[in-house]
């Protein structure tokens, strides 16, 4: 692929129309392959805008998980009553689960700030959200009035609503632009 | 000619990441829980008297029998912690509106209906619901004794027939006339 760049470059300088077909098989520059000095990598705009907001979302999507997790580590008791009110997990379960996941959350909101384990951390955050909203929907259809437990422990903050799912789906779609950014475009591959 | 987009490397990087991430989460939280004052034990006991328990952790549950009775020798103030709105839908019989939520606003405007009463019985909706528990919790701070909590209290209630009604909370009580046996 690399090799292509460089020769599909040379080939353009001396036709034009034989290089103009073989760039339109050539849609993504390869950066796999180490950019050599006769190398030339051409990103496009459109590449660029892609890039700057991955990164805008990386940032906003690490600074939510860690703001998630900051409440929840302070006060592990009561995130925990709030795990336990979701009625979901089985009763021995909801102290692990109450005392791990803010860590969880901490590490990757850190992880998608600083750009570490992208692959892994993007993956991750999709199915905790596809897991977080899954529950309140179903806790919803059932007819439990209960609080969310999202981003504070406290419950005087009301009962998790619709304005929660549709926030949190805005942040499910981030997370999946994210992963998909991460896993299919080798740029944003982990260090 | 390679594919351009390339999977395999980062799925084969997630492969590791993912249980890496979660084995130093669970490291880190397990760690830091032994080490910190305020831990909570990996297995917890979420029985209902064990979740219902006052500081001294003691239940602070009644059962809806008893609590019947209490209703029927009229020797019981019920306290609905559930949001205002919900109240107006429907509430045990004589029972004052006390939403956790907005404590602060509303507990001076009935403090002195407390006062003197022999038990006082919060409610709220739902097995796992803590408004009424918080709520019960904060009148044994305010220094009222004989304070229970009646345990998924509105639904309980209302299973069993027993009389509830609709209302303002301002305004007077209208009974619902389905449940009348008091």
């Amino acid at each position: 692929m690399g090799q292509m760049v460089m020769v599909d470059k040379k080939k353009m300088d001396a036709d034009g129309e034989k290089a103009s077909i073989n760039d339109n098989k050539q849609t993504w520059p390869d950066l796999d392959t180490p950019n050599n000095e006769n190398e030339t990598v051409h990103f496009h705009g459109k590449n660029n805008l892609n890039n700057i907001l991955t990164c805008v979302l990386r940032i906003i999507m690490g600074a939510v998980f860690l703001y998630a997790s900051y409440d929840k580590i302070l006060n592990p008791e009561a995130f925990a009553k709030a795990v336990y009110s979701y009625q979901i997990l089985p009763d021995t379960l909801v102290n692990f689960v109450a005392i791990s996941l803010p860590w969880l959350e901490f590490l990757l909101g850190f992880c998608l700030i600083t750009g570490i384990w992208l692959p892994g951390t993007t993956i991750m955050i999709t199915l905790l959200m596809t897991i977080f909203i899954g529950a309140m929907i179903f806790n919803m259809s059932r007819g439990l009035n209960i609080h969310c437990g999202c981003f504070s422990t406290d419950i005087t903050q009301g009962p998790a609503g619709t304005g929660t799912v549709i926030r949190d789906i805005a942040f499910l779609m981030c997370s999946i632009y994210l992963t998909l950014r991460v896993l299919c475009f080798s740029e944003f591959k982990s260090t | 000619m390679s594919n351009p987009i390339k999977l395999s490397n980062p799925f084969k990087q997630a492969l590791w990441q993912i249980p890496a991430i979660t084995l130093m989460a669970c490291l880190m939280a397990l760690t830091i829980n032994q080490l910190r004052s305020d831990r909570i034990p990996v297995v917890g006991d979420w029985s209902v008297d064990a979740r219902f328990s006052d500081s001294a952790g003691d239940s602070l549950v009644i059962s809806l029998q008893q609590a019947g009775a209490l209703f029927d020798q009229k020797a019981v103030l019920f306290l609905d912690a559930r949001p205002v709105s919900i109240y107006e839908e429907g509430h045990i019989q004589g029972a004052i509106s006390l939403p956790w939520q907005d404590i602060d606003s509303h507990f001076m405007e009935i403090a002195n209906q407390l006062e003197g009463q022999k038990n006082i019985v919060t409610y709220c909706d739902g097995e796992s619901c803590e408004l009424s528990h918080e709520l019960a919790l904060f009148l044994k701070e305010m220094g009222f004794d004989n304070v229970h909590v009646l345990v998924n209290g509105w639904s309980a209630w209302l299973a069993a027939g027993l009389p509830t009604r609709t209302s303002n909370v301002k305004g007077t009580e209208e009974g619902n006339g389905s449940n009348g046996n008091g």
